[in-house]
């Protein structure tokens, strides 16, 4: 039974007939074609479909559709600003903390919120606010070192 | 596969319990638990899809009158974030920042995690420790309703409680522990982020001169519903917090846990963190 | 521009070594990378598969009607669609089957409109299964009365391998000490981020063209083809970005021709896409093994002779898996100077998942057991573990008992680095007093070193690469390879290869990978070979290329080829770097002129290996590597949880190429080996998969990884490009029995059977408490 709903997905508003359970990540991949938000289990597991919900990262196969209205969501599509990339985004690039990728958004947004509240982490703060984000490829040092590179660029 | 015919996300109480109170109602919150039970077929959805996170006047963490009233709508970051309990209960806060990941703890309600009554369930173990209640809301004769029933009370069997279909968890409150009040919090796992507690153990009481009395004790993952260890709380009531009496108390709640073996532990691994957390957090509680 | 920045010279410089980033990553970090998983096309079907569940069964019956009614369904496929279809290393597997094997054995398959549609068929397709009794461990399958799960495999036997090298019983004699332990290695797999997935679809001649997750393309369509009874000419592999795969992508999986059965019914696109429980349950596995070893030396710390006795549970099918003998054996033969050596391996049939190739192919398994019993042997004869590994550590020069050549042989620098750096004796000796006294937490170090191929591995009839170059009026260079890029790296190195032999911006090199009917031949992402393999092909392509250029602007400018460069988008002059000509200039000048050239070149680079060959007597690799690594932990004896502090790794990579790419590897494949060491396995109860979700089945997490020291030692290899080898299993390797020892240090137990989980060790350590002081009374 879908209703007619509107959110608001990186500063436009949608307009979508959703299906109560339907989730926030199937609403981005299936119906709006936002594939940089991965499933990788779809079970709040993997940490592959992060994004971010009034600024706070959420696993968005988790997150029911329904009950974004009226909340700002910002995909990994959202934080590129008139072509420039995020910092996070060039770190991720220049540090080779990019293998399969795969990973690789999800991980970004969960590492934005780290450094909108601790603008200068430390290792171990980096380290905890992507323990919900697996990678296989990296072993997470290029990972670290995107984030402490993002960081500093933007002090 | 059952359809949600229904979605509804009032802002009032009175609102949300009215349509509690026909029943076939599937309570929304965070979704870090109902979306994996449901998709795995553990659990259907109900009629009704209700996402209570707008109710209003269910977000505070307050003081009143002797009292700590946490919203059940307060996620876990926001307990792990409060100023107040940091102060004044800070064993939910280290509970809080041992929760799962970021993302979950962003997510997941303080009233769902409760209401989830998984055996495990992170938060449940400290408020054992600090004698909670929770506070259950439905609409009864033209008004809204409430009654409180002990934490201690509250689980009956893994995701069972004595919640009635038309109540919703509305609050959790506990008083204003002592001055002299001193709570720990251990749980197993070096991978905290996607960890499910193989074990986990809380105790609290008022620590004066080396001995603690009003002990409690709470204990997740060993039994099929968060346990209150009495009989260890008996142990340690009133004596000098010595080795001996670490090691009486451990062994005890060694023996109070029935654990199960399942694909996590063994009972007996299970059994054996009980002994060692409990021996840990005692020694944290006298180092405090 | 002004004249006097245009006439500036250009200097040579080299990138050789450099820091070079990936040049998908800029996608990848955006979000616009199109994976495999992310790919829709138009009308395409949705193909679900309806699995077994159960180990081992008959089916008595299926109906699927009441699916093929479903509105929206558009076929239902069962065993009888793929009857006679074998595919597989063996021929003893099909798309569909008739006999439940595995419990993730695929009975009928779904093509429908929804992925949602598909489920509602799968929920009303009915199976009548009979239960039969099963074989779970390769042990019981060996037995007289064993169940059998192959009529044409007697005695669940699949493949055997043997190799033996001089007078065992001779060298057992003159033996003073000999250390004889049974390693039991366990299931695990690969856990891509990106779930299998294949999308299939017939042109109208027949064609098809799978898009596929496979990282091996050729011979993916010789291995897909007798699963559809098509010639493998008419099927076209695409191969869009993967979440990973590590290996799991070096067969084909039964979801594969499943999808393109679905695509050939129903005249439509169909895609096939695993759920996360589906790929625990249904993707393959690293060969489990059971290894009997037994390793001497004599009283002086020279070693006498090796056997190892290997029993794999081969799992209900034959796929790559049962085939790592062949490097098993390299490692038996080859870790350390052993003159005499005997190998046996027996694969049997069980009802337990198969296992495919994963990230260090079969030496993963056997290091855990040799680089054990070389810690054992030191402490059993009191000396230095770094003493006895370098007095019988190869050099350059020698020749294993399976006549690899080790022309470069870095071992001796590999240890001496890595012990140095983590202070190994002194720390070793330390521990190893502390173990005795009081206290909860305990640190260890441990060592641990291997060998692989780093130059390919001629287990095919070729090795080889093909490659082809072009350059265009821009001085822009398409390089078209075979080597597939799975997220491991090789686009940026041929990448860099090709910018540092043109003399071209980094940027101007586009890489086309992702078409077996444009690509040429490569025999796949293995082997640590791409970098070595794909990296000559690329390197001699663009010296070709080179070679034509600077022929060309020699005749236009009459100064010899000889004295000019490439460098910075300009013909230079070698000496002093002065440009000559802009090459965009010149290759256009070559272009339209009376007697048009294009530059246009191909390469096919077959490495100077030998065949593996039939009596494992070969010097199979263009190359050998070693690496070494140190780990150093603390266990927590009351809890069992080791923490791993730090990593010092020192490995032989030949010639570092891009640094920062191989920096990911050894660190990733660090990652990964750890997993296999200390948490992850698939806990099979009877057949059954118990954890299929990463909640319990456990990956590593960021603050679980420890500080990594790497070390990369150049021995410029004469034949990899640049001097480089190949470098990516290494890591994977060495690590899990570095742990292994390093938990022997702190707490004087042996682990046999990883992975080293908190309540394994507490076990141990408990139950050692319990025979020291009897048992007490309060547990």
């Amino acid at each position: 039974m879908k209703q007619l709903i509107s959110i608001e997905i990186n500063g436009e508003v949608h307009e979508l007939a959703v299906a109560p359970q339907d989730s926030l990540l199937h609403v981005l991949r299936e119906e709006l074609g936002l594939i940089g938000t991965k499933k990788g289990c779809d079970t709040g597991g993997c940490g592959c479909c992060t994004v971010q919900i009034d600024g706070r990262a959420v696993y968005s196969c988790m997150t029911y559709a329904m009950s974004v209205q009226g909340k700002p969501v910002v995909t990994i599509e959202g934080i590129t600003e008139n072509g420039q990339l995020d910092p996070l985004q060039q770190a991720f690039i220049d540090a080779g903390a990019v293998q399969c990728g795969y990973c690789t958004c999800g991980t970004i947004m969960a590492a934005r919120e780290l450094l909108a509240t601790v603008p200068d982490p430390d290792e171990s703060q980096i380290r905890h606010a992507i323990a919900g984000n697996l990678c296989r490829c990296t072993g997470y040092q290029k990972i670290v070192d995107a984030i402490k590179l993002a960081a500093a660029n933007s002090a | 596969m059952s359809d949600v015919q229904n979605y509804l996300s009032p802002h009032r109480l009175d609102d949300a319990v009215k349509a509690m109170a026909g029943g076939d109602t599937t309570v929304l919150c965070g979704g870090t638990d109902l979306s994996p039970q449901t998709d795995s077929g553990l659990r259907e959805y109900a009629g009704t899809l209700m996402n209570i996170r707008r109710i209003e006047g269910l977000s505070g963490i307050d003081l009143i009158d002797g009292q700590i009233r946490i919203g059940a709508l307060v996620t876990v970051t926001g307990i792990g974030n409060s100023q107040l309990l940091d102060e004044l209960a800070p064993v939910l806060v280290e509970a809080a920042d041992q929760f799962a990941s970021d993302q979950i703890r962003n997510a997941a309600s303080l009233g769902g995690n409760i209401c989830n009554a998984s055996p495990a369930g992170d938060m449940i173990i400290p408020l054992l420790v600090l004698d909670a209640v929770v506070e259950l809301s439905s609409w009864r004769q033209g008004t809204v309703h409430t009654r409180q029933v002990s934490l201690d009370e509250f689980f009956t069997a893994p995701g069972k409680t004595v919640r009635q279909e038309n109540e919703l968890l509305t609050a959790v409150i506990f008083d204003q522990p002592a001055e002299s009040f001193v709570a720990h919090f251990r749980k197993s796992g070096p991978r905290p982020a996607l960890e499910i507690a193989t074990v986990s153990v809380g105790i609290g009481g008022r620590l004066e001169n080396g001995s603690l009395s009003g002990v409690r004790v709470a204990m997740g993952a060993v039994a099929p519903t968060p346990l209150r260890a009495r009989s260890v709380e008996a142990t340690l009531e009133g004596k000098t917090l010595d080795a001996e009496t670490i090691r009486a108390a451990a062994v005890d709640a060694g023996e109070q846990a029935t654990p199960i073996d399942d694909v996590r532990a063994s009972a007996w691994y299970r059994r054996h963190l009980v002994c060692v957390f409990t021996e840990e957090v005692l020694n944290d509680v006298l180092e405090n | 521009m002004n004249r006097k920045s245009s006439d500036t010279p250009i200097e040579k410089t080299t990138l050789i070594g450099k820091r070079v980033r990936k040049p998908d990553a800029p996608d990848k970090a955006t979000g616009k990378t199109r994976y495999i998983n992310d790919m829709v096309l138009p009308q395409m079907l949705i193909g679900k598969i309806l699995h077994a569940g159960r180990p081992h069964a008959e089916i008595v019956s299926i109906d699927v009607s009441a699916a093929e009614k479903l509105p929206g369904v558009h076929c239902v496929l069962t065993g009888k669609d793929a009857e006679g279809l074998r595919f597989g290393f063996v021929r003893d597997n099909v798309a569909l089957k008739n006999r439940v094997r595995c419990e993730h054995d695929e009975i009928a398959a779904v093509a429908a409109e929804t992925e949602e549609i598909a489920d509602r068929a799968m929920a009303l397709i009915t199976v009548e299964y009979r239960d039969l009794p099963g074989v779970f461990t390769p042990e019981d399958g060996r037995e007289k009365d064993a169940p059998q799960i192959h009529d044409d495999f007697p005695d669940n036997k699949s493949l055997h391998f043997e190799f033996r090298h001089g007078d065992l019983a001779a060298a057992e004699a003159a033996s003073e000490i000999i250390v004889d332990n049974v390693f039991r290695v366990h299931h695990v797999t690969h856990c891509c981020m990106g779930t299998s997935c294949a999308i299939a679809d017939f042109d109208s001649n027949g064609k098809l063209t799978i898009w596929s997750q496979t990282q091996y393309p050729y011979n993916y369509k010789m291995d897909l083809a007798p699963a559809l009874g098509m010639h493998p000419g008419d099927i076209r592999v695409m191969q869009p970005p993967v979440g990973g795969a590590f290996g799991s992508k070096l067969d084909v999986y039964p979801y594969e021709p499943i999808a393109a059965l679905l695509a050939k019914k129903t005249g439509r696109p169909v895609k096939v896409m695993f759920s996360r429980e589906e790929e625990f349950r249904s993707s393959p596995t690293r060969q489990p093994a059971v290894i009997h070893m037994r390793t001497g030396c004599t009283r002086n710390g020279t070693l006498t002779f090796r056997s190892a006795d290997v029993l794999l549970d081969n799992g209900a099918y034959t796929s790559w898996g049962p085939t790592i003998p062949v490097v098993m054996m390299r490692t038996t033969t080859g870790h350390y100077r052993v003159p005499v050596v005997h190998f046996n391996a027996q694969a049997i049939y069980t009802n337990n998942p198969y296992a495919g190739s994963f990230r260090g192919y079969g030496n993963v398994q056997t290091t855990y057991a040799t680089a054990q019993q070389m810690d054992m042997l030191a402490e059993q004869l009191d000396m230095d573990p770094i003493d006895f590994h370098l007095k019988n550590a190869q050099q350059s020069g020698e020749t294993t008992p399976q006549q690899a050549f080790l022309r470069e042989c870095a071992l001796d620098e590999c240890l001496r680095t890595a012990a140095q750096a983590s202070d190994y004796s002194a720390k070793h000796r330390r521990y190893t007093l502390a173990r005795e006294q009081q206290g909860r937490y305990k640190k260890g170090i441990g060592l641990a070193s291997s060998i692989h191929n780093a130059g390919g591995a001629k287990i095919h009839k070729s090795d080889g690469c093909g490659t082809i170059l072009k350059v265009d009026d821009y001085a822009r260079v398409t390089v078209i390879t075979g080597a597939s890029e799975i997220g491991q790296g090789i686009d940026a190195v041929i990448n860099l290869i090709v910018a540092e032999e043109l003399g071209i911006p980094l940027e101007h090199v586009t890489i086309v990978n992702d078409d077996s009917d444009i690509a040429p031949w490569d025999v796949g992402v293995h082997a640590s070979r791409t970098t070595f393999i794909a990296g000559n092909g690329a390197r001699r392509a663009a010296v070709k290329a080179r070679q034509q250029i600077l022929n060309a602007a020699a005749r236009m400018t009459e100064i010899a080829a000889q004295d000019l460069d490439l460098r910075g988008g300009f013909v230079v002059r070698e000496d002093c770097g002065t440009k000559v000509i802009k090459l965009e200039k010149l290759l256009r000048r070559m272009h339209f002129q009376p007697e048009p050239e294009l530059v246009m070149v191909t390469d096919y680079y077959e490495p100077n290996s030998e065949p593996e060959g039939a009596d494992h007597r070969s010097d199979h690799s263009a190359a050998y590597s070693h690496a070494v690594h140190v780990a150093e932990i603390t266990v927590d004896t009351h809890t069992g949880e080791i923490r791993v502090d730090r990593i010092t790794s020192a490995q032989d990579v030949g010639r570092v190429i891009n640094r920062m790419g191989l920096e990911g590897q050894i660190e990733g494949g660090i990652a990964i080996g750890l997993g296999y060491a200390l948490s992850e396995e698939m806990q099979l109860e009877k057949g059954m998969l118990k954890n299929p979700c990463f909640r319990d089945y456990k990956v590593l997490t960021a603050p679980e990884m420890p500080e990594l020291d790497l070390h990369f030692i150049e021995s410029n290899c004469a034949e990899g490009p640049y001097g480089a080898k190949g470098a990516s299993e290494l890591p994977t390797i060495v690590i899990a029995p570095a742990i292994a020892n390093a938990v022997y240090n702190a707490t004087g137990i042996r682990f046999f059977n990883p992975p080293l989980t908190p309540e394994k060790v507490a076990r141990a350590i408990w139950d050692r408490q319990q025979t020291e002081t009897g048992p007490s009374a309060d547990r």
